[in-house]
């Protein structure tokens, strides 16, 4: 296995989630007593079946959702009602939709820069140098003119990523960043990602990829009903897991 | 392939009767009300020679209708001010706005325009133009600002009526102006809000250089459908002797008793204005749709 690039800290926690709780309007209870620690260069995946709170969690973690209850500290910064605090955690996690989210009426190279200049303060100069090398890190320079409408879905979550990673954030979400992608696209997304986390970036990675999982993941965290049914490595996960509903799950997806 | 235009049986029988209808309403026109017409009457209430420069001018209906187009114009860009920082506190997070926003909308569009008419005119030529001093001002003013007032509003004796008037109905089209700038922000897709917000940008910020640029697109074919409603809903402020199209056409009718003539003239003067604008609406929409795409 590669070594981690910015593996200093690893230990170290950067996200504490403790005890927190969510319930929809609607009553659905998405997240019931979760806690979980995420360290330094660790990459984290969550699995679960569909309607098991795994997306809300991730969408907690950035302050996108609120939590009734329970506490999220990211970087030791509490993730709170305080409009400063909470504009720091956004300036330092980064998030790629399932939709890609691109914004329609700019162009790539625009898309990128955005944030960097009105967030960061960038010059346009400065900015167009890190997102043209973002760019060729997620290996797609001749799109920087283009429009997002003129890319594949494939072409577009790697832009997206490139967007997201321009904030130079400190932990990386994904949402289901494949799952709308047609089959041949997800290998050049999964490629991108699979780089992020050899280079010791912060990953939370909500996903049915378990290839992935297996390949690239620290923690592997099993959801269902807004509670973590099993946490292990991919190792014990995947070949010794100790819960009956977690044989049962991968049985089913695996099969 | 294009389908050839083919008349059904029931298409005939539909126009025939149309026909039928009007010939009848013609017939009793000139037959039962024994009706005159005198066509020959009107031109010279859309244009006068002045006799004192010798020049084309302007009357009655001409300045009726420039006083609605002025009227419309400055009503639909007020309206558009308020509308749009009413359709912000329409899709606002603090509750207190939204109630704000809301209230405003239900209460005008709730409410029949001539009751709000009367209620707004009367308080605001009553009470607020003397406190602004907006007669004096217009009657104090020099010759060249007065004659450029006269230009872009009304002449200075109608100037604080006119203002008023100007500001009744936009207060009552801003209503209809929120609820089209709320449905155009909240027709952005949820996720053009999330990543705006996941990559930090202010609430401003996610306004100005994310939402409202693919906002405006689908704001814009509405707000100047508005604008001609502005003109048709303008008529009402003749209860309140402001001399715009129809105004002027009553004037015209009670000193030439020419019913007829005068409201097909002034129909067709509105019509003008409107189709033609519906026109221009309807260019703008293709030229839109192709642009977004």
């Amino acid at each position: 296995m590669q070594e981690k690039q910015f593996g200093a800290h690893s230990s170290s926690a950067i996200i504490a989630v403790d005890r927190i709780s969510k319930t929809f309007p609607n009553g659905v209870t998405a997240l019931n007593d979760f806690s979980t620690t995420i360290r330094r260069s660790e990459v984290v995946v969550v699995i679960g079946p569909s309607g098991s709170g795994k997306s809300t969690f991730l969408r907690c973690l950035n302050g996108l959702e609120e939590i009734d209850s329970g506490s999220i500290i990211v970087d030791g910064i509490a993730l709170d009602d305080n409009k400063k605090n909470r504009l720091e955690i956004r300036k330092e996690v980064g998030m790629v939709f399932q939709q890609f989210n691109l914004f329609p009426h700019m162009t790539v190279r625009d898309n990128i820069n955005l944030a960097q200049q009105l967030v960061r303060k960038k010059t346009k100069a400065e900015a167009t140098e890190m997102t043209m090398d973002l760019l060729r890190k997620v290996n797609i320079t001749e799109k920087a003119d283009a429009f997002p409408a003129q890319l594949s879905g494939g072409q577009q979550q790697r832009v997206a990523i490139a967007r997201a990673l321009a904030m130079m954030p400190k932990v990386m979400l994904f949402d289901e960043a494949t799952s709308a992608l047609d089959p041949e696209m997800i290998g050049e997304v999964l490629e991108v990602m699979k780089t992020l986390a050899r280079e010791g970036m912060t990953m939370v990675v909500v996903t049915h990829e378990m290839g992935f999982a297996r390949e690239v993941s620290d923690q592997v965290i099993f959801m269902e009903n807004g509670k973590i049914v099993e946490v292990g490595t991919a190792e014990h996960f995947f070949y010794q897991p100790r819960e009956e509903r977690t044989r049962i799950f991968l049985s089913q997806i695996l099969s | 392939m294009r389908k050839k235009p083919k008349l059904t049986p029931l298409d005939a029988v539909i126009a025939l009767l149309i026909s039928a209808l009007l010939g009848y309403i013609g017939y009793r026109i000139n037959i039962g009300l024994q009706y005159k017409w005198n066509w020959g009457a009107i031109p010279q209430y859309l244009f006068r020679l002045d006799t004192a420069t010798g020049n084309w001018t302007a009357n009655l209906l001409m300045q009726g209708l420039l006083t609605t187009i002025r009227l419309s114009i400055w009503a639909t860009l007020i309206a558009t001010i308020i509308g749009t920082i009413a359709g912000f506190f329409r899709v606002s997070s603090s509750l207190f706005k939204r109630l704000l926003g809301r209230t405003f909308v239900e209460l005008i569009r709730n409410t029949p325009p001539l009751v709000l008419i009367f209620i707004f005119y009367f308080f605001v030529s009553d009470q607020i133009m003397p406190v602004l001093g907006v007669d004096d001002f217009a009657r104090n003013a020099s010759e060249t600002t007065q004659s450029l007032l006269t230009f872009f509003f009304a002449p200075p004796r109608f100037f604080s009526a006119f203002i008023s008037a100007t500001m009744t109905v936009a207060i009552f089209e801003a209503a209809y102006i929120t609820e089209i700038i709320r449905a155009g922000i909240q027709s952005i897709e949820k996720g053009q809000f999330e990543a705006a917000y996941a990559l930090g940008l202010s609430w401003r910020q996610k306004m100005q250089h994310v939402i409202l640029p693919q906002a405006i697109q689908r704001i814009l074919p509405p707000l100047a459908g508005q604008f001609i409603s502005t003109i048709k809903d303008s008529a009402i402020v003749s209860v309140i002797s402001i001399p715009e199209l129809c105004f002027q056409g009553m004037e015209l009718m009670a000193a030439t008793y020419l019913t007829f003539e005068c409201w097909i003239t002034i129909t067709v003067l509105y019509l003008v204005l409107t189709l033609s604008l519906s026109l221009a609406v309807e260019r703008l929409e293709i030229f839109m749709r192709r642009s977004s795409v």
